[in-house]
């Protein structure tokens, strides 16, 4: 792991590091110690993931309890040969999120948004601007027509057959588009 | 295919976001199995973004850790020791720690130790059942053998006796061979001189349907004195005790005896 600016909390009597095999091993096999670890080092992560799809925060909060629960329980159908670890947790969250985003509760309690800034920052009193959390805040930083796309496809969570229909441009234009769109997201990521 | 083109094309970035779809992951996929680059591609660009959202991560409210440890509480197996990664034997500094592997044993493995137990038990409850029964049938047999040994002793005791009997030398013998037709019995009495108690031996005695008994006759003075019928007795039988007469004779009666005796029916007689 690379030195970030957030420091990773040692728990007292916990080792200060487990590779992503041994903690994988250790979460199968039930240790509260390894749950309590998982914890540690990754709800920051996820939680600024849901945060950049759902403002409010309580809501957010319920999220990210719902996500650990799911990842904690679906730990056997982690495969290692498709990814990383974080990765499975990532789209975990992600889908949470999106999901939470769309159910009724939700959608009857926020407004209608459009996809502007001007949206964002008006209801910032009342909820986090989600535009400086995670990913959004590269996002932000894509061409419009890219920055729409991603929008939809990751904080939205619409397929690229829907993202076609919604704007009327055919799928293949969707997919090259947006795989565009993600080689520049790419580029505002490295360092 | 060229493999450098593909991942340049962004579909590894969008399988990592979760945003291919469901054709892309199956080729995906595929690819990533046959070709490094590509898992390699995957590897990186999943660290990019690890790295990117550690960055700016957002700490949740405090109290979210210790719902989800009191919701999951009954999920956990709980070491009672702390678990250490088995490459990283270093002692942190400050710390106590044993600096050994402690090896967990997993719920799984308690519960193969759980079902051995109960298999060994059964097992155990099989065998007891079959040695008890066993041993029912032993005892049982015990018994049988002890009834025979007492009643093989007491037949012992009676053909010693019998052997003192007809040892002893105030002992009249008298001979009582098969009447004419019948030759092929005989007996031996013996009658004691000073107390009177007549004995008689069966040497041969043809063997008696059911119903019958042969029966001990003693002459006196010309008259058949009924002397005792003839029991199963092991060696000699113990007859009346007769004080006076000139000789005997054994004759076949129906069971239980007659009081006089069917003289066509003698098989065996002799003078004293």
């Amino acid at each position: 792991m690379p030195e970030k600016k957030q420091s990773i909390p040692i728990m007292a009597g916990t080792p200060n590091k487990y590779t992503e095999s041994e903690l994988v091993t250790l979460l199968k096999e039930r240790q509260q110690n390894a749950f309590g670890y998982l914890y540690d080092n990754y709800s920051g992560s996820l939680y600024s993931v849901i945060l950049s799809i759902i403002t409010d925060r309580d809501l957010a909060s319920d999220v990210l309890q719902e996500v650990f629960v799911k990842i904690w329980r679906q730990i056997e159908t982690y495969d290692a040969t498709k990814g990383r670890l974080f990765t499975w947790m990532m789209n975990i969250t992600r889908n949470a999120s999106i999901d939470t985003l769309r159910s009724k509760g939700y959608q009857n309690n926020q407004q209608n948004r459009e996809l502007t800034d001007a949206v964002y920052e008006s209801v910032g009193s009342v909820s986090t601007n989600t535009d400086k959390i995670g990913l959004r805040q590269l996002v932000y930083k894509l061409k419009q027509e890219y920055r729409v796309l991603v929008e939809l496809a990751y904080f939205q969570g619409y397929t690229q057959e829907e993202i076609s229909k919604i704007m009327d441009i055919p799928l293949g234009t969707v997919k090259t588009r947006l795989r565009s769109a993600l080689i520049q997201l790419r580029e505002l990521v490295k360092p | 295919m060229d493999i450098k083109e593909y991942i340049q094309s962004g579909v590894i970035e969008s399988y990592v976001l979760g945003l291919a779809s469901a054709e892309e992951v199956i080729e995906l996929e595929k690819l990533s199995m046959q070709y490094v680059e590509v898992r390699d591609a995957i590897d990186a660009f999943s660290q990019l973004i690890m790295r990117q959202l550690s960055e700016d991560a957002v700490v949740p409210p405090a109290e979210i850790k210790q719902q989800l440890l009191d919701k999951l509480a009954d999920e956990f197996e709980q070491p009672k020791t702390p678990v250490l990664p088995i490459n990283n034997l270093t002692a942190i500094p400050g710390e106590k720690t044993s600096g050994k592997v402690i090896k967990m044993v997993s719920l799984k493995a308690w519960r193969n130790v759980a079902a051995a137990a109960i298999l060994l038990l059964l097992v155990s409850a099989a065998l007891n059942f079959y040695y008890y029964n066993n041993y029912k049938q032993s005892t049982t047999k015990y018994q049988a053998l002890l009834a025979e040994r007492n009643t093989l002793q007491a037949s012992n005791d009676d053909y010693h006796q019998t052997l003192n009997i007809i040892h002893d030398s105030t002992m009249h013998i008298v001979r009582m061979p098969g009447v004419p037709g019948k030759q092929d019995n005989m007996a031996t009495l013996y009658w004691d001189t000073k107390t009177k108690d007549v004995y008689v031996y069966a040497n041969t005695l043809q063997q008696i349907p059911k119903g019958k008994q042969y029966q001990l006759w003693a002459l006196v003075d010309g008259k058949p004195v009924d002397a005792g019928v003839i029991a199963n007795c092991n060696g000699i039988c113990k007859m009346k005790n007769i004080p006076r007469a000139q000789a005997f004779a054994i004759t076949l009666e129906k069971e239980g005896g007659s009081p006089s005796p069917t003289l066509t029916a003698m098989y065996v007689f002799g003078k004293v």
